[in-house]
């Protein structure tokens, strides 16, 4: 039994609590209550469980790394990084979501769907038993369908999360099935020992157990948006409403990264076979079409998406080299928590466009440098942090995983093909970031500054002191996540 | 005892291979609902089949969950298809074509 006082529990315990009475609130007060009112409670509940992580990190509560359990949860600094990476975005959902749910009804539901959507990311990322894994992966996917298809009078929000749910569902599908047959060929649903189960496998059974690790491949790679399975992705992000586009690119993304860490390579270790070969294809797949699929886009919301597919990519290169380098998961981590916070805050600044403009068109965002200086500047950090430019904390992750990749080299001859083709779409994408500052400082006439929302400037705020920040001080969040990183090698077996 | 288990796998892999291919021609959204919940009670089909022959229950108790949760999907799932309906009064995924890019 998992003691009540772990942070898992204390987490569910907080954010669901508050997430269940959200609903009950809004049925019994008469008068509804407003928008703020629920924002507040929301954030309080946010703002008090990072605390909880964060207290639970730093008197050593919790274990060292990503160590196997006999229950369904641990309580390890991996989970704790995911946790604190989801609870930023969850927070930057929560805080754009007040000037972006005025006036559109149901506040309640909305704010409770977050909370409930987080919970299940959460627990994916301490889960150690598959069963466990499922129920949270179906308690993080359910609310976001409903979120994507919030604005119902929308058709665009409508069909995004009709097509969103269909992959969705069929992501469930696919990864249940491929529990069953983990399940069947060990007996058990323990992530640990499925693995010892697999390494012990008669040599005829090899192949059912790469078909299973092959479902739990696709079924994470539609929530992660590895290239064949992303077909769904550009338009739910650009018909979804915005704060919900951060939502799905900087949460249920890397809740799909930290089900894969636990599962996958762990579990292909076991097999001992040459998995990381394809999944350093898929890599430079994802961030090649990407990036390129990205620069012909019209649509601030659209290229973000696709530049989010990208940076799946580079976060993969550090996955699939990670049983030959001791920093591949380590630079992972690290790029998750950047792109976490640099991609919500782009999403949340297009909100902030939203709400202002009422549209997210690239062609009328000309001259937004001066119509709302503050949302811009935060746009532009976040893109150049995006692109990879020295001062800023994309950088250094980026520069982690291309290292890891060259320091790979001597065992595996592709690796450094990974760097360099992480180097040459990180110069692609620059490009059309490039474009977008352009349009938004050199192009158009002297505009006329415009009231910007002040929740969205809070988050632009935020995320430049973190970004600058980080890019400044590397070190102490490149030592958690060297914690937070499970040591994986080819000769070690679990 | 071994035969009667390959007999619930056949099954089972023809309720996935039937599911795909339903998701994979069809194009009207309940169709594809439907063949999701086909290729998700495959999956529950290897579990029960499974834990039968396995001296450990969890087969069965996440069968059960897995129920649970599919049919929570599809209250959502129906719910969207809905409100789509009453917008386009079709539900061809084909005609939904206001995202492009």
């Amino acid at each position: 039994m998992i003691e009540l006082t772990s942070t898992p529990m204390i987490l569910v315990a907080i954010l669901g609590t508050i997430g269940l009475i959200l609903p009950l609130i809004y049925i019994a007060k008469n008068e509804r209550g407003s928008n703020a009112f629920y924002a507040t409670i929301t954030f309080g509940a946010l703002i008090a469980s990072i605390g909880v992580v964060i207290f639970k990190i730093l008197t050593d509560n919790v274990l060292p790394s990503a160590l196997f359990s006999k229950d369904v949860l641990v309580d390890d600094t991996f989970g704790g990084f995911f946790a604190i990476a989801l609870l930023i975005v969850a927070i930057f959902t929560t805080v754009g979501s007040y000037n972006y749910m005025k006036n559109k009804g149901n506040p309640a539901v909305y704010y409770s769907l977050i909370l409930l959507s987080t919970i299940g990311m959460v627990l994916i990322a301490y889960s150690t038993d598959l069963v466990m894994l499922f129920v949270a992966w179906e308690l993080m996917s359910i609310p976001t369908y409903v979120l994507v298809g919030y604005i119902k009078k929308d058709p665009s929000s409508n069909e995004a999360a009709l097509k969103y749910f269909l992959f969705g569902a069929l992501a469930s599908a696919i990864i249940i099935y491929g529990i069953s047959i983990a399940y069947g060929l060990t007996g058990s649903t323990n992530i640990s020992e499925v693995i010892h189960g697999f390494a012990v496998l008669d040599a005829n059974m090899v192949p059912l157990a790469l078909l299973s690790i092959g479902l739990f491949i696709a079924g994470f790679g539609f929530k992660m948006g590895l290239v064949p399975f992303h077909m769904w992705l550009p338009d739910a992000y650009e018909g979804a409403p915005p704060t919900i586009a951060a939502l799905l690119a900087a949460g249920t993304k890397k809740a799909g990264f930290a089900a894969t860490i636990r599962v996958i390579v762990l579990g292909t270790v076991a097999l001992n076979m040459d998995w990381t070969f394809a999944l350093g294809i898929i890599a430079v797949m994802t961030m090649t079409i990407g990036n390129i699929a990205a620069i012909m886009q019209k649509n601030l919301a659209r290229i973000f998406a696709y530049s989010s597919i990208g940076h799946a990519g580079y976060i993969l290169i550090g996955i699939s080299i990670a049983p030959f380098s001791d920093i591949g998961i380590q630079a992972s981590l690290f790029h998750i928590l950047n792109h976490a916070v640099m991609k919500g805050a782009a999403f949340i600044a297009v909100a902030g466009i939203i709400i202002a403009l009422g549209t997210s068109s690239l062609d009328k965002i000309k001259g937004l440098g001066r119509r709302m200086p503050i949302t811009a500047l935060g746009l532009v950090i976040s893109l150049l942090a995006l692109a990879g430019v020295p001062p800023l904390n994309g950088f250094w992750s980026k520069l982690m995983l291309f290292g890891a990749a060259l320091d790979a080299g001597p065992v595996a001859p592709w690796a450094p093909w990974l760097a360099i083709a992480g180097v040459l779409n990180s110069a692609l994408s620059l490009a059309y970031y490039a474009w977008i500052i352009r349009k938004m400082y050199f192009e158009g006439e002297t505009e006329k500054r415009i009231s910007e929302p002040k929740s969205v400037i809070a988050v632009m705020i935020f995320s430049i002191i973190f970004i600058v920040g980080i890019g400044i001080f590397p070190d102490p969040i490149i030592q958690f996540a060297g914690t937070a990183a499970p040591t994986i090698s080819l000769s070690a077996s679990p | 005892m071994g035969n009667e288990l390959i007999d619930f796998v056949i099954v089972s892999v023809a309720l996935l291979a039937i599911g795909i291919y339903g998701l994979s021609v069809k194009r009207n959204a309940i169709r594809m609902l439907f063949a999701i919940e086909i290729i998700i009670n495959a999956a529950n089909l290897n579990l029960v089949a499974f834990g039968r022959f396995i001296p450990h229950s969890g087969g069965q108790t996440l069968a059960l969950f897995s129920i649970a949760i599919a049919a929570a999907e599809v209250a959502v799932g129906l719910s969207l298809i809905i409100v789509a309906y009453r917008m386009y009064k079709n539900i061809d995924i084909a005609d939904f074509r206001s995202l492009k890019g």
